[in-house]
Order: C-alpha cells, then sequence, then structure tokens
C-alpha cells in the first residue's frame, strides 16, 4: 500500500485568520490547504488521505463541533486541533470527548500551534502505521487452515507441543509440522512475536 | 290650702325642675306642670295626696315620721341641703332626681317647697355629650393622616393618635407646647412659620399646602405634607389653625428605593444582554488578533531564512495593520454602545445609527449562524433620538430574533446542508405617510403566540429558557421616551416583526 503524502488542512470562515494562518505554516514550512467553510472541506477531504486538520470552532453553516462529529461518523480518524476565538470549558470538554487532539484558543503563539502540528502529524503517521501493522496480520491469520488456527490458539495460551496433540488427539509430531507452518505463515520469528501480534488484533 | 299667687304660678309653670309644695302633714298643695311631666300625675289627682306616694324604699315609710320629728325639735334632715333620692312614677317605674326642699317663710302652719331635679335625664345628656366627643375622639385617632390644632400662638390644642405616634412623644408633651418650637425639624421651622402665618393671615377659607420635616422624640425627621385651615369663632375672629399632615417618609423611600430599583434592573438588563454578547464579541476581537499574530510570527520566521521573501513579508506587515484597524474599530464600536453617557438627544440620520451597530449584530449573526440584512430606505428625515438608546433597543431586537429562530432550530443541529439563507433577520427602515420614520426587525422564525404577544411587554416574561425578560420592557421604555410606541406585528410570510415609528424631526426634514 502506497502513502500519501501528509497534508495540513485549515477551516476558519475568517480570511485574515485562514490567510494568515497558511503563511504561518507556511513560515514553519509546513504547506497546508485552507477551506473557508465545513461543507467546502467535507466535500472534497478524503478518509484515506493522511495528515492534520486546524478547525475554527464558530463558522456559519456548520460549526466545527458539528464538522469533528461528521468526521467521526465518517471513520476518519484524522487529528483535529480546534482553534476558537471564544473557547468555554463545556465546549472544549464536548470536544475533547469526541477525540480532539488538542483545543487552542486564539490568538495563540506560534510555537504553540506548530508544535501541536507536528505532534498531530506524527500522531497520524503512528495511527496509520499500526492500523497498517494490524492489517497485515489479520491477512496473515485469514491465510491459516483450521487445523492450523487451533494450533495457533493453543500455542499462544503457553501450552507445549506435546498437550497441544494431546488436546487435538494427534500426534506430537504432526502438531509440530503445523507450528512451523503457522511460524512461517504468520512470519513471526519467535514464539513472542506471535504473541504480540495477536495482542495487538485483540478485540 | 293657699293658692299661690299668680306670680309664684307663672314661675313654676316655667321651670324645668318639677316642683311639689306640701304642707306640715305633707299634703301636697301644688304640682307644676314640669311635676306632671316627670311623674305622670296630673296636678288635679295628686293634689291634696301624700307626697310620700312619689317616694321609694325607706323614704316613703319614713316620711311622715320625719316631717312629725322636724315640726317637733327642728331637726333638718334634708332641708336647704339637697340630695339624689329614687322616687316613684304613677306607673310604677322608680327613677332618680336630685331633690332640694326649703321652708316657706311665714307660712303657719309651716309648708314645704321641693325642687326636683332630673338627674338622670341630666346624667343621659352628659352620656350622650361624652359619647359623642368620644366618636370625635375616636373620629380623630381613626384617621390615617396627622391632625393638630394650635391656638393663635402656635400652642398645641388637641393631637391625635396618629400625629402621637409619629411624633412619637406623649400627648401631655405636645399639647400646650409651641408646635413650631417643640415638633417642626429646626431647619424647616422657619418655612412652617410662613406657612402657620400664611394660614392665620389669610382671608380665604381653602386649604393651604406645605410640606415640612418634624422631629420625633428619637430624633428622627419625618417628612409630612401637610394641609391647614384656619379655625373661626362665629365672630369670624381667626382663633387658630388645624393642620392634617400625612407622613410620607416612607412613600419617599420607596419611591426613590423603587427609582434605584428599575436603574439596577437596567444595568442588569444590559449586563445581561452583554453577557449574552459577550462571546461574540470576544470571538470578533479575537479573530485580528489571532490574525495579527499569525502575521508578525510568520514574518519573523521568513526574516530568519537566508534569502527572505520580501514581497510576502511586506504584504504580512501590511494586514497586520489592517488586522489591527480592524480590532481597533470593533472596540470603538463596542465603547459607544456600552459607555453609560447622559442620555443626549441629537437629530441625526437614523440609517447611520443602524450601520454602526451592523458591525456589532453582525457577530450575533455569526453566533447564531444567520444573516443580517439591512433595507434602509434613502432620504429619510432626520429623527431626534439617543442613538445609544436606540442603538441598545436594535441590539436587543435583533438578538431576541435570533434567538427566536435558533430554538426553533434546535430539533435539526446536525444536518449539514441545512439552508441558512432563511435564517435571516432583518432591520428596514421606511418614511410612513405622516412623513415620520418607522424602523422595523423582522425575523422568520416561529413568529409569537397570541398569548405570548399579550404579554411580552411586560416585565420578566419571556419565552426564552435563559432570558430575564426585562429586554423588551426596557426596550419599550426607551421607545415611550422618544414619544414613539414599540409595537409588534406579524411578519410576512412568517416570523415576528418588531417596530416603532419615530417622529420626523421638524426643522432639517429633508
Amino acid at each position: 500500500m502506497k502513502d500519501l503524502p501528509q497534508a495540513v488542512f485549515v477551516v476558519d470562515d475568517d480570511d485574515a485568520v485562514r490567510d494568515s494562518l497558511k503563511l504561518l505554516l507556511k513560515s514553519a514550512g509546513i504547506s497546508s490547504e485552507v477551506f473557508a467553510s465545513a461543507q467546502e472541506f467535507l466535500a472534497v477531504y478524503d478518509a484515506a488521505q493522511p495528515g492534520c486538520l486546524v478547525l475554527d470552532v464558530r463558522m456559519p453553516g456548520m460549526s466545527g463541533l458539528e464538522m469533528q462529529h461528521e468526521l467521526n461518523l465518517r471513520g476518519a480518524m484524522i487529528p483535529v486541533i480546534f482553534i476558537t476565538g471564544h473557547g468555554d470549558i463545556p465546549m472544549a470538554v464536548e470536544a475533547m470527548q469526541h477525540g480532539a487532539f488538542d483545543f487552542l484558543q486564539k490568538p495563540f503563539r506560534d510555537v504553540e500551534l506548530l508544535d501541536r502540528v507536528h505532534r498531530a502529524l506524527a500522531r497520524d503517521t503512528e495511527t496509520r502505521a499500526r492500523l497498517r501493522h494490524t492489517d497485515r496480520i489479520r491477512e496473515r491469520l485469514a491465510s491459516l487452515s483450521p487445523r492450523e488456527r487451533e494450533v495457533l490458539d493453543l500455542v499462544t495460551q503457553g501450552k507445549a507441543n506435546k498437550m497441544v496433540a494431546g488436546d487435538l488427539g494427534v500426534s506430537q509430531r504432526t502438531v509440530e509440522i503445523h507450528r512451523a507452518h503457522v511460524m512461517q505463515k504468520m512470519e513471526a520469528g519467535s514464539l513472542a512475536e506471535l504473541v504480540r501480534m495477536m495482542m495487538a488484533v485483540a478485540p | 290650702m293657699v293658692t299661690p299667687s299668680p306670680e309664684v304660678l307663672a314661675l313654676l309653670e316655667a321651670t324645668f325642675d318639677a316642683v311639689v309644695i306640701m304642707d306640715d302633714r305633707g299634703r301636697i298643695q301644688a304640682f307644676n306642670a314640669a311635676a306632671e311631666e316627670m311623674f305622670g300625675y296630673r296636678a288635679a289627682d295628686a293634689l291634696g295626696r301624700n307626697v310620700s306616694m312619689l317616694m321609694t324604699g325607706n323614704d316613703r315609710l319614713q316620711h311622715d315620721n320625719h316631717l312629725k320629728r322636724y315640726l317637733a325639735d327642728g331637726e333638718a334632715r334634708i332641708l336647704g341641703k339637697g340630695r339624689d333620692v329614687r322616687v316613684r312614677h304613677r306607673d310604677g317605674s322608680e327613677f332618680s332626681v336630685f331633690l332640694s326642699v326649703g321652708l316657706i317663710p311665714n307660712t303657719a302652719p309651716p309648708q314645704f317647697v321641693g325642687f326636683l331635679h332630673d338627674t338622670s335625664l341630666r346624667r343621659k345628656a352628659l352620656a350622650t355629650l361624652e359619647k359623642e366627643r368620644q366618636l370625635n375622639r375616636l373620629y380623630l385617632d381613626l384617621a390615617q393622616v396627622m391632625l393638630v390644632a394650635t391656638n393663635r400662638d402656635g400652642v398645641v390644642q388637641l393631637v391625635n393618635q396618629r400625629a402621637i405616634r409619629v411624633l412619637g412623644k406623649l400627648e401631655a408633651r405636645i399639647v400646650g407646647q409651641n408646635w413650631i418650637d417643640s415638633c417642626v425639624a429646626p431647619q424647616d421651622r422657619t418655612a412652617a412659620r410662613n406657612a402657620f402665618r400664611t394660614l392665620l393671615l389669610g382671608s380665604n377659607d381653602q386649604p393651604q399646602s406645605c410640606e415640612y420635616h418634624v422631629r420625633s422624640a428619637d430624633g428622627e425627621n419625618r417628612f409630612i405634607t401637610w394641609r391647614g385651615v384656619a379655625l373661626r369663632d362665629p365672630a369670624n375672629v381667626t382663633t387658630g389653625v388645624m393642620l392634617s399632615g400625612e407622613d410620607i417618609t416612607d412613600q419617599r423611600r420607596a419611591e426613590s428605593e423603587a427609582h434605584k430599583a428599575l436603574e439596577r434592573m437596567n444595568s442588569v438588563a444590559r449586563l445581561a444582554t452583554m453577557g449574552e454578547m459577550a462571546a461574540g464579541i470576544s470571538h470578533e476581537l479575537n479573530q485580528p488578533l489571532a490574525a495579527i499574530a499569525n502575521y508578525g510570527q510568520a514574518c519573523v520566521r521568513m526574516l530568519r531564512l537566508p534569502k527572505p521573501d520580501m514581497p510576502e513579508i511586506s504584504g504580512a506587515l501590511e494586514q497586520i495593520s489592517v488586522q489591527a484597524l480592524r480590532a481597533g474599530e470593533i472596540i470603538r464600536r463596542i465603547r459607544s454602545l456600552v459607555r453609560n453617557e447622559d442620555v443626549r438627544r441629537e437629530s441625526q440620520h437614523i440609517n447611520d445609527l443602524i450601520r454602526e451597530v451592523h458591525a456589532l449584530l453582525a457577530s450575533d449573526a455569526r453566533v447564531h449562524d444567520g444573516k443580517l440584512a439591512l433595507d434602509l430606505a434613502e432620504p429619510l428625515p432626520k429623527v431626534t433620538v439617543d442613538g445609544v438608546q436606540i442603538q441598545q433597543v436594535l441590539m436587543n431586537l435583533v438578538h431576541n430574533a435570533f434567538e427566536a429562530q435558533a430554538t426553533e432550530k434546535r430539533g435539526d443541529r446536525l444536518t449539514p446542508d441545512r439552508n441558512s439563507a432563511t435564517f435571516e433577520v432583518r432591520i428596514a427602515t421606511r418614511p410612513t405617510d405622516g412623513g415620520d420614520v418607522e424602523v422595523s426587525v423582522s425575523d422568520f422564525g416561529p413568529g409569537l403566540e397570541r398569548d405570548a404577544e399579550q404579554k411580552i411587554f411586560e416585565p420578566f416574561f419571556t419565552t426564552k429558557a435563559t432570558g430575564t425578560g426585562l429586554g423588551l420592557a426596557i426596550s419599550r421604555s426607551i421607545i415611550k421616551a422618544h414619544d414613539a410606541r414599540l409595537g409588534y406585528r406579524a411578519n410576512q410570510p412568517r416570523g415576528a416583526c418588531f417596530y416603532f415609528v419615530l417622529p420626523a424631526h421638524q426643522e432639517t426634514a429633508r
């Protein structure tokens, strides 16, 4: 799977704020795409696009909080940095409860914003990598035969080959062969690695 | 039997008292008309009979003996003294009289005359008189006003309970004292003296009014409004004055309290309006500030680059100036709205006032995801108004309009594609047929229910969950102070419309 380059999106209805944010990000070497309304952004946003979002809370038409809700419904996990001209605590609490990355009050210092943008981008990269990792584990699990899956479940419970053979009513030798296939298909170098993989995809 | 002389008879008939003459054996010799009236016997029936028939109890039994003893030894038991006795009417009823008995000189055998004065009647009269006095006293004391009567010299002759209570002094400390010197507050004595003199010298009987403080026993001044009349005797000589006074201290205090409360209410309502708008204002102000901070910080970063992009930096610096001016403008508008200046009426263009508040109202619109439209007729005659007050009314009406629509909308909050074009408030001006200026604020919200239509202008009535219920009441009083009326009508096709008509400024109408 090929990674798209990261992008910073700015959504604010105030022309001056939007324009100055773009310039500030640019001065820090970060290119950004700006939008004057939530609707404008939602119309073009693709959830597969990695990056982060700088979002104004108070906007005509659809507020920042409403847009966050809409993104959640779409399963978009892009980190959202809220900016607001008049923040109150209930508003901030609501935003954080719905998974906001951070909450900044206008006006803010450049380092505050840039630091959060950098961290949000790093978080997004991590999240996406983690998701890619678990996706791969699930693919490998799907390639196992039913018998191989049974063996995997028993060995990751900590059972020795002899016990697994007893449980399944087969010879110890047969278990050893299945186990070798499991390690190969799961691309696991050790039992410990196999256990970690199973924990990563555990529900 | 001796027949009295005509003079004596005339005298007997003329006197109010009953007169009975008897001889030495107690036989009635004369019985006047008053006696007939008192005892119910006609003189003809009484003459010759024993006087004891008019007596009761022991007197009746002992009278003959007393008479005999007197005649024997001259011991007078009653003669020349007079006493209260019980007597008997012909019908058997008994009553009290004051009896005085005298020996008629030069009579032999001696004759006696008895004068019987009906004390029960006198007592009755006295009682009636007393009752009347008490009733009068009751009238005086029941009166909710202070009543004070003085003689010509200002010495108090009479004072009622109300006055006694207000003054907090014993009646004895008031009556007999000079009214002005003893009861009027020192600073008001000259005024009270002048009013008193006017009353005494005045020729007409119209009550005169004046107001001054009295000082109570505990040193408290009470403010009294007085009405006074001169008292005159039958010869129309002024004998003194009667004053009726109402203690209006508490009333004045209450009035001033009410006035203060209203002022407080006004400022609370203004604060509430401003509080509701504070979010919008701070949001509005923080936008240019955020832009300035961003531009400035971007400039610093860009200048640190090996090859700074000068045109871009210059553009950002220009934006900083623009945004700083924008912030200053917002502050200027807010200040002109919240400063507490004295009422100043000036002849001005209403449209200018409306445009002036537009920026702040637009922020309110933004908060409510709405739009504020202006529909201003030109040219319009000038109006003489307090601009700040009219702007407050407009802010209040526009704010209400957005609230009304927002309340209606809350059902579909999260619908992203809702149509915000209908979420509009419109301020309109137009000339009326009479040449005046109508200002209206309309919305397309739910409008008013008939029930609410009746009550919206009442203080503390509100349809909003967090409303104070003061906005419209205050708006109306402001408009009323401008000789206009704040009215309501349904907006077409839907919604509410509040309007007022300001009289055109006369001289400069154009």
